[in-house]
């Protein structure tokens, strides 16, 4: 079941952008412009891709209600499906990785009530601060979009995909766009495939000397990501 | 009459259930894959009297969004959206600047700077027999 874990970067990038695009405020009309143009630079498949996600030949109202739909139904759906499964094969497979006996010094566990109280504090408290945070920043709205390809000199992505508008300065839009990131997502997708497993006694042990590989791995991806926020921003 | 089972029973209606609600489902997807939209968006825009626009003057039509040049070579108009990824660029004072991701052209809409690689469009621009100034984006 190791494929799993590369579908949550998927689905929370796909949430992260159809749930932006819900604002419907001039913020987000270049996000929605260069996002479903970038479909079009798919080849074959690309126009009709686009035609599906947009719902016609140039974005309009029509996409919101589809971007609705995707975000608060089929997405969700399967984040519930995926983080049902997530859920069964931890308890089937004995529970959160825990180091073999002989290093495993503490024997004593907390009860299983004790362990929902916690956990249900964590969310309480998780969901108050959220809640707070709210209420004192409130979302930036800008105003409504008037006509999808009104002249806007606002053309900053959000932090969060400051990232994807630096890659997409380099140059050709299908291989920056969308060629580079599904490579770059593949083979991170492979890594439990590809690089050996951590050995017994390394299970339940942050990072482990058997997955340095893999380590220095996500930390080049990481550190990419970082670098080209960086660039974007201070550009 | 031959004898059903309850747990028969309960097993092919669930399986009804299933079919059915799958039905359902594959309905709504069917209809979502051939949704057929609305005709596309207006490619032909009257922009009225050929004589409003005077020669040396460059117009705006943000509506389009387009470019209208008269000069001495008489109209043309050039589209403003970026060739990259459909930004629409903004008018500086030496050329275009696509806001997203910082291509440039000059005043005829060649590319002075990338990502972008194709010069901006140019459009078709005609005077009718009444004398209007007809702009079409075919």
């Amino acid at each position: 079941m190791h494929w799993k874990w590369c579908t949550t970067p998927l689905r929370l990038f796909l949430l992260d952008f159809t749930g932006y695009i819900l604002r419907w405020d001039q913020g987000i009309q270049w996000a929605l412009v260069v996002g479903t143009n970038l479909l079009k630079t798919i080849p074959f498949v690309g126009e009709k891709l686009h035609l599906l996600v947009v719902g016609g030949s140039n974005p309009g109202p029509g996409v919101l209600i589809r971007f609705y739909a995707w975000h608060v139904f089929l997405l969700t759906l399967g984040v519930l499906i995926l983080g049902i499964c997530h859920i069964f094969r931890v308890r089937r497979d004995g529970g959160i990785a825990t180091p073999s006996s002989p290093t495993q010094t503490k024997t004593v566990r907390i009860t299983r009530q004790e362990l929902f109280a916690r956990e249900s504090l964590a969310m309480l408290i998780a969901g108050a601060g959220l809640i707070f945070l709210a209420v004192l920043f409130p979302a930036p709205l800008a105003p409504p979009i008037v006509q999808v390809s009104a002249a806007l000199s606002e053309g900053r992505a959000p932090w969060f995909f400051l990232w994807v508008q630096q890659l997409l300065k380099a140059g050709n839009p299908f291989l920056f766009g969308v060629l580079i990131p599904v490579m770059v997502f593949l083979a991170f997708a492979a890594i439990p495939f590809l690089l050996p497993l951590p050995a017994p006694e390394e299970i339940g042990h942050w990072f482990p000397p058997g997955g340095r590989l893999a380590q220095v791995l996500i930390l080049l991806l990481i550190s990419s990501i970082l670098i080209l926020t960086f660039l974007a921003t201070f550009r | 009459m031959t004898n059903i089972s309850r747990r028969d029973v309960l097993h092919l209606l669930s399986q009804a259930a299933l079919a059915l609600a799958g039905f359902i489902g594959l309905t709504g997807l069917l209809r979502y894959l051939a949704f057929q939209s609305d005709p596309g968006p207006q490619t032909e825009f009257d922009l009225g009297p050929a004589s409003n626009y005077l020669p040396g003057t460059r117009t705006m039509f943000p509506q389009v969004p387009a470019l209208l040049i008269h000069d001495e070579n008489g109209f043309r108009a050039i589209s403003l959206v970026c060739t990259h990824l459909g930004c629409t660029v903004e008018q500086k004072e030496n050329g275009f600047l696509c806001p997203c991701h910082g291509s440039r052209y000059d005043r005829e809409g060649r590319v002075l700077q990338g990502p972008a690689r194709q010069s901006l469009r140019s459009l078709n621009v005609e005077v009718t027999t009444e004398g209007n100034l007809r702009l079409s984006l075919k």
